[in-house]
């Protein structure tokens, strides 16, 4: 007698909250593309420099460059919502107080901003 | 006067849900509770909805208002002038217009043992049998506001695609259980917590946290016990038992 | 309790732990990485000749990099790439894990293989 209905594939264009979790979850499909890119990279490292050579040019090719541009964009995307989460998954106490998550969180993207670093200095000779 | 359109569904009339208009006064005070009782006072009796306490603390009211699950107590008509659609709450089976069928809910609920389990007495004084600390109190209290009203379920995606899901309420209350100092009884929830009924079908939409109106954060709950479920596989390979 | 006989224990915890590592060095590690290796160094901004790139990536920091921005990133795009299609109603939920885990196991292992071999000659 009870009416049962069924989610149809679609049921996340429904709502905005929906929407973005789906964009968040697409933020691995730009990734994929880019591990592959390096995957490829280290393939053409071992395999010498006229490998090492071709590979960044092929990295250098416009629709290489729009990708993993959009896979940067879609990396921040997807640090914006995991630091976010990530003091909900994991409350950190110190005695009888939790930390509040805007330290966690503000302590993350110090970290990626320690690695950027990091790679500039690693870099700094090469500019 | 604002229009608004509800959900209907009379078994016995048809077998299909059908859409019923009503034109409804209102003024800055008047929630949607108030007018689907204005309804069935004054325009249809036959319009059938649940309701209790009117505010916002027993959790029957529950039903979806453009698509966004809400206590019909607790929304004013006086933000919904451009029109309101009611509907029950999503991801149930419907049983008669803005009712749903609530008994998934209810087993999942029931299915972690939602309550203390070998708690020591710590006096036989019944008055101080149980003592706690603020600081004991404060690493489940917020988890222990659920009013049980399933709002979470309507909006949790996965267990509108599998009703088998425990769900965001049941899940969060086992963890209120676990994190209680008083109780002794996590290893006879894990089983349950550890299938892929438990934690696991949850991809964290966080959607359940946003529609909560108790503020619980379900969606932390569920996550939290996520890590208990790792490190309860963690320590049962250790020790040989899986 | 018959019970317990019926209730199985999910192997997620495996698969969610390295998506978890693996988002953190999604976070942390990869917006560097795109931007160093894969847009100022292919633009000519900055630059990596052959032989300091390999002297540095067939060192044991190499053997990290590789963990770190390949193999867990790995993981995790393929974990969300799976609850991702069971969100769009894809039903084949054996298959997709399969070919999905079965994937980044490939794929860090080739990229892990070539690392050892550089690392050895």
């Amino acid at each position: 007698m009870s009416y049962r209905s069924e989610l149809t594939r679609t049921w996340w264009l429904k709502h905005h909250a929906f929407k973005a979790y789906m964009l968040r979850e697409a933020t691995v499909l730009p990734l994929f593309f880019l591990l592959l890119s390096l995957a490829m990279g280290i393939y053409s490292l071992w395999q010498g420099q006229n490998q090492w050579q071709a590979w960044q040019l092929i990295m250098g090719h416009p629709v290489v460059l729009v990708v993993n541009s959009i896979a940067l964009m879609a990396s921040l995307y997807h640090a914006w919502t995991f630091f976010q989460l990530f003091p909900r998954v994991m409350p950190i106490r110190l005695g009888e107080k939790t930390l509040s998550p805007k330290v966690l969180i503000a302590a993350q993207w110090a970290g990626v901003a320690s690695v950027i670093g990091l790679f500039a200095w690693l870099f700094r000779g090469a500019l | 006067m604002i229009n608004m359109k509800i959900a209907r569904y009379q078994p016995e009339e048809s077998a299909e849900p059908f859409e019923q208009s009503f034109q409804v006064p209102y003024d800055a005070s008047t929630s949607v509770l108030d007018a689907l009782n204005y309804i069935k006072e004054d325009l249809d009796p036959t319009l059938s909805f649940r309701w209790s306490c009117r505010m916002a603390i027993c959790g029957s009211c529950g039903v979806m208002v453009n698509g966004v699950p809400k206590l019909s107590c607790k929304v004013f008509l006086r933000d919904y002038e451009q029109g309101m659609l009611l509907e029950p709450l999503a991801h149930l089976p419907i049983e008669r217009d803005l009712i749903v069928d609530m008994d998934a809910f209810l087993k999942h609920l029931e299915a972690v043992k939602p309550y203390l389990i070998d708690a020591p007495l710590e006096s036989e004084n019944t008055a101080m049998a149980h003592q706690q600390t603020p600081a004991q109190l404060a690493k489940y209290q917020q988890f222990s506001n659920c009013i049980n009203c399933g709002l979470c379920y309507s909006a949790c995606p996965q267990f509108g695609l599998n009703p088998e899901f425990l769900g965001p309420a049941a899940i969060t209350l086992a963890h209120r259980y676990n994190l209680d100092s008083r109780d002794q009884g996590k290893a006879a929830r894990m089983p349950l917590l550890n299938t892929e009924e438990g934690p696991w079908s949850c991809t964290f939409v966080g959607y359940c946290s946003d529609v909560c109106p108790q503020q619980v954060d379900p969606a932390a709950a569920v996550n939290q016990l996520k890590v208990e479920s790792a490190k309860d596989m963690l320590i049962q390979l250790f020790r040989g038992n899986l | 309790m018959t019970q317990k006989a019926k209730l199985k224990r999910s192997g997620e915890p495996i698969w969610w732990a390295l998506f978890s590592a693996g988002g953190v060095c999604f976070a942390v590690f990869i917006p560097a990485t795109i931007v160093f290796l894969a847009l100022l160094m292919p633009l000519g901004v900055v630059e990596l000749s052959y032989s300091q790139a390999s002297t540095w990536f067939f060192s044991f920091w190499g053997l990290l990099f590789t963990g770190a921005v390949v193999v867990l990133p790995l993981f995790h795009a393929v974990h969300r790439i799976r609850h991702g299609l069971h969100d769009l109603k894809v039903q084949h939920h054996g298959l997709v894990k399969a070919l999905g885990y079965g994937f980044a196991s490939v794929l860090s292992i080739v990229c892990l293989t070539f690392w050892l071999l550089g690392f050895l000659n």
